[in-house]
């Protein structure tokens, strides 16, 4: 018996021109300060740098597809590699997480919109400034950046034109900004989950992924900071001639790279942190049972959290640092994987003993997962010292992250996609061809990458334009796998555009899920409701007879109908 | 009106007419005002949350004066001598003079606060002005000072760290007068604070904030040896 | 939990168990030859680590296969299933096993560490330690001397060649070589930027820093020729800036650097170089400007790159 229904949801409201509707297309090119229009503009903004940065991503495959460095100059090579990172890292993944963030936030916690429109837009507006700047700097005397997206001195102070302006310190100035849009972007999600969530949704009742996105915004605030000294500080060795990293000059250039990581490692969970809401969202819709454990999971973001910034030195292992940080930091990493394991365990028990449905947001997600899994695995032998010293800098840590960033963000950002974009455009997509994409983008993953950990174990250092004859057979099988993921997203790419111009149109509650934007229309109204709603049990009410909120007559009324 | 400048303005700590607001900031207490914030009541909509993202990113902002910290720590520890060839060192007097008066302003706007808490705008207006006047004079210190420094931002690590903190700081304490004197022009408006001192609140934390900077910079470069 | 259950989960537990244990003995021919007393410890790390991680992989792998595949709903069943929140016991358990696996593979991993002696700077290494790898780094203090211990050679890296340097001898070349079974003690330093000192065979890497000399040491085991490689990427021609070290018996090696010190020392040659020249005459730029390499090491001996290594 069906406990869920396709009726209009009890907070409709028509007329208006609303959001993500396709006739409303002139929105996303507008200064909105709604937060669903600035959730998109950053979804596809993010998309379209994630296009540019897998076709980087094609050139680097297709000259190591070859031992040789024979396809293009070293020091485009170098430049690629760079500016690969740079951008899938500032202009992909930190902002598609926060469109999510900025779309779904306060649907989730029943707010009208952020705490902060216009700083709101403001934050997004900025992404393409510093997005056009870091394209720019391609063609600019000299190149882009050719020092990889960690930027070390004293390579990067090395400015071979001489140039005043030249890639590396228009890479500094686009850091710099991406640092002040993510920090405006964390002070307004942090205000807005803390102040404005419903009445009746005490902490406990507030969805996971809000749980995930407050904890990875909370790194964004204590870490960006850092990261903005050190950017400050090698922007003015390297403009006016300072000396802070310079060792010529009596700097110390590790001091350097552990301002770096002291964010650039926490960075990696505000990466993975919403992906992991996004799968607590997920799994419990399509396998229609509660997320198991959900007060530990819940918790479990704000511990990781914590523990991120104190673990930093791992990425410094070879650098020289002394035997008691190595193993102090080797201690902490590995402690991460505590409530990381939380989440994953409790993301199976959720699955079991459920009714399946292998819709293509539950196949990205599943996928995800164990790739993640997998990820968290060869995290764990990085972790160990000894180990480390043989494979850092190695293919096998870019395995490793790749596994992370790809399987997991990517795929997870795809699930989420599928799942909210009936609501967030009002049409349905085509399930097959989300299944083609599916299976196109699992198989190129992991063929793509997976070599990537043999080639490593054997000695093949990363960032390397040419290599030795003897890791030609893994590269070979690398591109093949390159090549495939840069198909895959064509199958994705037809099936948003023509369905968000020509899809079914969608319910409110396509799925039958629990969670207060699926009480609204899709997509949802200008203000999202007319009337505040009042939560009155926790979230992912599954098999339970609880209904989310009180209906608006005052009456008991599952949420459900 | 440009957009974006439009919303930088209204998005400024000041009272603004268009913003749904009421008058809830405090003073410096209101400071406060965001801890254990939890969804309650109806209505909340209406409820004025920039204070509790002031101060917010008044944490951020001081982990970043955290990290200059670390990094003249780090290389003070690490160089042996590192004073420029030929400087014995830096004149604490004067700085201790400045130090003074910049902490001294912190009652002086807490003050100020208290007359415009009390709707006495005169007596607010003059110990605002009076807070101006010393941070300016704080300024006008720091740059006489600097001008007669016989080293350079480039002259090694020493002369690197030195201005980076005292300038990023300076570049504040400018931004807090700046601040200050915007409030000082709005408490001419009519009807300027029927929807709370959130604009003066906010001003006078920033300055707090920039006293405390200040204290923690005078003990590192100035009095640490 | 009935016994059928138990039955099939104990069963299911060994035969994981069992795949994963023989996982961990392949793991070792995944890696380089061990050419280092290193490299044997650290391969028994990596099998310890590769059999754990097989086992909780292939666990919960199966557990989210079975279920995707025997627990689907049926096709027009929207209903809900079990309105299962949680498990105190199990919620423990799942919190408690890692935390105590960490702990375990925490302490087995710093016995290995121990065991290599890896020190960090300012540390001096134990002396007459089993001849583990062992890195410090010492800028403004002098080593103690030992009169027993061999000489430290020095490694020289720059943008884009390594140069080895023995000070007995008084002799430079762009391979390394070094007797069997005796303690290898560096001195790394580099002219310019951060390089990186990397032999896969021995397992061991350190990271050189510009305006450090770092102490490295390590203890070869096996003869033959191995790869040297630039870890820390630095620069333009950083992919090609690798050279080889060969491993040989002590009466080799001493021949090997008589055969150094009657040569006199000529300009190496270089691939970074070679390939940079050939770009500077190339009319038609492929590329950005890039940093000018340093002059070729002048060197009693150098290497080709047509030899072969392991």
């Amino acid at each position: 018996m069906s406990n869920a229904s396709l009726e209009a949801a009890p907070f409709a409201s028509s007329g208006q021109p609303q959001p993500g509707a396709p006739d409303n297309w002139k929105r996303f090119f507008s200064f909105s300060t709604d937060h669903k229009v600035i959730g998109i503009q950053y979804i596809t903004t993010a998309f379209v740098f994630f296009l540019f940065g897998g076709l980087l991503a094609m050139v680097m495959r297709g000259e190591l597809i070859t031992p040789a460095a024979d396809l293009v100059d070293r020091t485009v090579y170098n430049g690629l590699f760079t500016m690969h990172g740079t951008i899938m890292l500032f202009m992909w993944t930190f902002p598609v997480l926060n469109g999510f963030a900025n779309y779904l936030v306060p649907l989730q916690i029943g707010a009208r919109d952020m705490a902060f429109p216009r700083l709101n837009a403001v934050a997004f507006w900025m992404v393409p400034v510093f997005g056009v700047i870091l394209v720019a700097s391609f063609f600019i005397p000299g190149g882009p950046s050719q020092s990889g997206w960690w930027a070390y001195p004293p390579v990067s102070l090395q400015n071979p034109t001489g140039n005043l302006i030249n890639g590396q310190s228009l890479w500094l100035l686009a850091v710099a900004l991406s640092g002040i849009s993510s920090i405006l972007g964390a002070v307004n999600i942090v205000t807005t989950i803390f102040r404005m969530r419903a009445p009746g949704m005490g902490w406990f009742r507030m969805p996971a992924f809000c749980w995930t996105v407050l904890a990875a915004q909370l790194i964004q605030l204590f870490g960006l900071p850092a990261l903005t000294a050190g950017a400050v500080m090698l922007l003015c060795d390297l403009s006016v001639g300072t000396s802070f990293f310079n060792p010529d000059l009596g700097g110390d250039p590790i001091l350097y790279q552990h301002f770096f990581w002291f964010y650039s490692h926490p960075a990696v969970y505000v990466i993975i942190l919403p992906v992991f809401g996004m799968f607590s969202e997920i799994f419990p819709v399509y396998s229609r049972k509660p997320l198991f454990g959900y007060k530990i999971v819940a918790v479990s973001s704000i511990i990781i959290t914590v523990l991120s910034a104190m673990v930093w030195v791992h990425h410094m292992f070879a650098s020289g640092t002394p035997g008691w940080m190595r193993m102090l930091f080797m201690f902490s990493t590995m402690l991460i994987s505590v409530p990381t394991g939380i989440k994953v365990f409790a993301w199976v028990a959720t699955v079991w003993g459920g009714k399946i449905r292998l819709s293509t947001p539950m196949l990205f997600a599943l996928g995800g997962l164990v790739m993640f899994l997998f990820s968290g695995i060869t995290g764990i032998m990085l972790a160990a010292v000894p180990f480390d010293i043989h494979v850092n800098n190695t293919y096998f840590v870019v395995g490793h992250f790749h596994y992370v960033i790809y399987g997991a963000t990517v795929m997870g950002v795809y699930a989420a996609i599928y799942h909210w974009f009936p609501k967030m455009t009002g049409r349905m997509y085509y399930e097959g061809l989300g299944k083609l994409h599916f299976a196109l983008t699992f198989i190129g993953a992991n063929l793509n990458f997976f070599p990537m950990h043999p080639m490593g174990l054997m000695g093949m250092p990363r960032r390397v334009a040419s290599y030795d004859p003897e890791f030609a057979f893994w590269n070979v099988l690398a591109s093949l796998g390159g090549f495939l993921l840069g198909v895959s997203t064509l199958p994705f790419i037809l099936n948003i555009l023509s369905s968000w111009v020509q899809g079914k149109p969608a319910p409110a509650n396509p799925w039958k899920a629990i969670g207060l934007e699926w009480l609204v229309d899709s997509p949802p109204p200008h203000e999202n409701f007319d009337e505040i709603p009042v939560v009155i049990s926790a979230p992912y009410g599954y098999g339970l007879d609880e209904p989310l909120v009180a209906s608006p007559s005052g009456e008991l009324a599952s949420e459900h109908n | 009106m440009n957009p974006l400048l439009q919303a930088l303005l209204e998005n400024w700590p000041v009272s603004t007419t268009n913003l749904d607001t009421t008058t809830t900031a405090q003073g410096a207490s209101a400071a406060h005002a965001g801890h254990g914030g939890h969804g309650g009541h109806g209505g909340h909509e209406e409820e004025d949350h920039r204070m509790f993202g002031f101060v917010v990113f008044l944490l951020s902002e001081t982990v970043i004066f955290l990290s200059f910290f670390v990094g003249y720590v780090v290389l003070k520890t690490g160089s042996g001598d590192w004073l420029p060839s030929g400087f014995e060192g830096l004149d604490t007097q004067e700085a201790l003079i400045n130090t003074i008066v910049l902490v001294s302003s912190s009652f002086v706007i807490y003050i100020a606060e208290r007359f415009l808490h009390k709707e006495n705008l005169w007596g607010f207006r003059a110990f605002w002005l009076l807070t101006m006047a010393m941070g300016a004079f704080f300024l006008y210190g720091q740059a006489v000072e600097w001008m007669h420094l016989p080293f350079g931002f480039t002259s090694g690590t020493f002369g690197g760290t030195f201005y980076l903190l005292t300038g990023f700081h300076g570049l504040h304490v400018l931004t807090g007068v700046l601040l200050q004197g915007v409030m000082l022009g709005r408490s001419f408006l009519p009807g300027n604070y029927e929807r709370g001192e959130f604009g003066v609140a906010a001003t006078s934390l920033f300055w707090h904030f920039v006293d405390v900077i200040w204290i923690v910079l005078f003990a590192l470069i100035y009095l640490w040896r | 939990m009935t016994r059928r259950n138990i039955f099939i989960l104990s069963a299911l537990a060994i035969a994981y168990a069992l795949i994963s244990l023989w996982v961990g003995q392949q793991a070792y021919r995944w890696m380089p030859p061990q050419a280092s007393a290193e490299s044997v410890l650290v391969d028994n790390l990596f099998s310890f680590l590769v059999t754990i991680g097989t086992f909780i992989f292939l666990g919960i792998t199966g557990t989210l296969l079975f279920s995707a595949i025997f627990q689907r709903a049926a096709k027009y069943d929207y209903s809900d299933g079990p309105g299962i929140e949680g498990n105190i016991t199990l919620e423990v358990v799942w919190t408690a096993i890692p935390f105590a696996l960490v702990i375990w593979i925490g302490v087995y991993s710093y016995q290995i560490y121990d065991q290599m002696g890896i020190l960090g700077p300012m540390d001096h290494s134990a002396h007459g330690a089993m001849g583990m790898a062992v890195a410090e780094a010492a800028p403004s203090e002098a080593t103690v001397a030992e009169e027993s211990t061999p000489p430290q050679i020095e490694v020289r890296a720059r943008q884009w060649a390594w140069e080895f340097y023995y000070p007995d001898q008084n002799i430079t070349s762009t391979e390394l070589h070094l007797p069997v079974n005796q303690r290898a003690r560096l001195l790394l330093s580099s002219e310019d930027v951060i390089h990186g000192l990397y032999v896969p065979a021995f397992r061991v890497k350190q990271d050189v820093v510009p305006g450090e000399e770092i102490d490295f040491e390590f203890t070869p085991i096996r003869k033959g020729r191995y790869r040297l490689r630039d870890s820390q990427y630095s620069g333009t021609y950083f992919a090609a800036n690798q050279t080889n070290v060969v491993v040989e018996s002590e009466e080799a090696y001493q021949d090997w650097l008589a055969i150094a010190a009657a040569n006199s020392p000529t300009a190496a040659e270089n691939r970074a170089i070679a390939e940079f020249t050939q770009a500077e005459q190339n009319p038609i730029s492929l590329g950005w400007e890039s940093v000018k390499p340093a002059p070729a090491p002048v060197v009693n001996y150098s290497s080709s790159e047509k030899d072969t290594y392991e």
